[in-house]
């Protein structure tokens, strides 16, 4: 996940950035030793943790729902803290600047180094404790992915303290990266709920492959102008073949294709072979197996087909086929075709 | 007057449907036959069979696996009414907000064999038939272009 890599990323990856970023990260990692510090004792202060807790529940909600920019600029400045990288350490921030308001943090030096805003000798300490424990990208990742956020802030501070069993208990289950479909607070994980997710899925990856058809249809987001951009699309397609036609219905005198037959059989040499002489050869009245009365133009082409092992595409198919369109038996059947495909 | 139809991704044959050539082999047939066959006819009729010959090479070409193209065959086939009973899939109506259009209708009426099938499997024929679409159309277009140069 992203937040392992960042977090990474404090232990000194890139030099010059990350002594900026650094500060920040020991605040909060000297809160969070603070936090085991005070749950050595006996969890008096269980009820004052709760509500720290709640609260930067809370606060990390509010500070998602506002972007967090005038929220952070400020409490930073009064922290003093690089404004360059405020910015992305929200929480962190606003954490450390809500946490002296707790009774439980003024008892010690603390807030003076929280609200000093330098490193301090204290805050030296606190690497080899920040690297027990592992589950702390909190600080660093931004404020994308809310749920994350706030399941994470609730695992950092149960990971101190067992003893603390709050509500927040049954979170979903998304710490582990390979889990694609989140099952969200709450929500059952019975069969039925699972097939409708894998349903879900589905459609969204058939949508996916639509819009990669579709030219210019992959920036759009929302799935009803997705589908309109489709509907456009395919009538657009529509209304080029019939004007292509009209084109080479008038174009077509003047040009001979029978001389490209030669070219087509070389071309589609392995495929028509098999098929190709052998079907030429028929009989017209061998393809007319169907019982149905009516004029002998109507093939059914249906028993032929299946009869095919492979779909091998028979060039006597398609003569037929050219015939019944060109000899076009019935006057009726041009305006259906038109209704059919122009209608909407 | 229409434009071209030409993907704008770098890679423009991932969108064409594999059975090109057979398509341009079927359609080449067909132009041939309608020319040699109805000369004197006006060009209206003529360029109807010309997209009905179209359509054919492309669902020819489709194959009956795709639900699309075995309906235009169906459709292309049976010019009278035909008593031909077929198993329709009940359709599940998934209407999205009552107030609005119903997209996934409108594209069951584009798509030939849209109406029998599931919101899921229409969007795979969907796709499947503009692919067809796209190179029939590009197929036609260059057929025009050889023409009249």
């Amino acid at each position: 996940m992203g937040s392992g890599g960042r977090f990474g990323v404090g232990t000194g990856n890139s030099g010059a950035y990350m002594t900026a970023i650094a500060e920040p990260i020991q605040f909060e990692e000297e809160i969070r030793s603070l936090i085991q510090a005070r749950f050595d004792a006996p969890p008096v202060s269980g009820g004052s943790f709760t509500a720290l807790l709640g609260l930067s529940a809370n606060q990390a909600v509010g500070l998602l729902h506002e972007p967090g920019a005038g929220e952070v600029s400020t409490s930073a400045a009064g922290l003093g803290h690089p404004l360059g990288c405020s910015p992305i350490f929200p929480s962190n921030a606003a954490l450390a600047d809500r946490a002296p308001s707790f009774p439980f943090f003024t008892a010690a030096d603390s807030p003076a180094s929280i609200s000093g805003g330098g490193p301090s000798p204290p805050l030296k300490a606190e690497p080899p404790d920040s690297d027990s424990s592992p589950s702390l990208p909190v600080p660093i990742e931004k404020p994308r992915r809310p749920a994350k956020r706030k399941d994470r802030e609730k695992q950092k501070a149960k990971g101190p303290s067992k003893k603390i069993k709050t509500a927040e208990e049954h979170t979903e289950g998304d710490q582990l990266p390979y889990v694609h479909v989140r099952a969200r607070r709450g929500q059952a994980t019975d069969s039925h709920s699972l097939s409708e997710r894998a349903r879900r899925e589905k459609i969204n990856a058939r949508m996916k492959l639509l819009q990669e058809l579709v030219p210019g249809c992959s920036k759009i987001t929302g799935t009803a102008l997705v589908l309109d951009e489709i509907i456009n699309h395919v009538q657009s397609l529509q209304r080029q073949v019939e004007f292509l036609s009209m084109r080479l219905a008038a174009v077509n005198p003047r040009i001979d294709f029978g001389g490209l037959d030669g070219f087509l059989m070389a071309e589609c040499g392995p495929l028509a072979a098999s098929n190709g002489r052998g079907g030429v050869s028929l009989d017209p009245a061998s393809w007319s197996s169907a019982p149905a009365p009516g004029t002998g133009l109507r093939k059914d082409l249906r028993p032929s087909q299946q009869s095919s092992t492979a779909w091998v595409y028979p060039y006597a198919l398609i003569d037929h086929a050219t015939s019944l369109f060109g000899y076009g038996a019935a006057d009726s059947v041009p305006l259906n075709w038109n209704q059919s495909k122009t209608d909407l | 007057m229409e434009p071209k139809s030409c993907s704008g991704d770098g890679n423009p044959s991932r969108n064409l449907h594999p059975s090109k050539p057979l398509m341009a082999a079927n359609f080449l047939r067909c132009l041939s036959r309608i020319q040699q066959t109805a000369t004197n006819s006006s060009v209206g009729s003529r360029s109807r069979r010309i997209r009905r010959a179209a359509y054919a090479s492309m669902a020819y070409s489709a194959g009956h696996r795709r639900a699309w193209s075995w309906a235009l065959l169906r459709k292309l086939r049976c010019r009278r009414v035909r008593p031909v009973i077929l198993p329709r899939r009940p359709r599940i109506a998934r209407p999205q907000v009552v107030i609005e259009i119903d997209r996934a209708e409108v594209l069951r009426k584009l798509v030939p064999g849209g109406t029998g099938m599931d919101y899921c499997r229409l969007l795979e024929e969907t796709a499947d038939y503009i692919r067809c679409l796209a190179t029939q159309v590009r197929l036609m277009q260059t057929v025009t272009d050889s023409i009249s140069s």
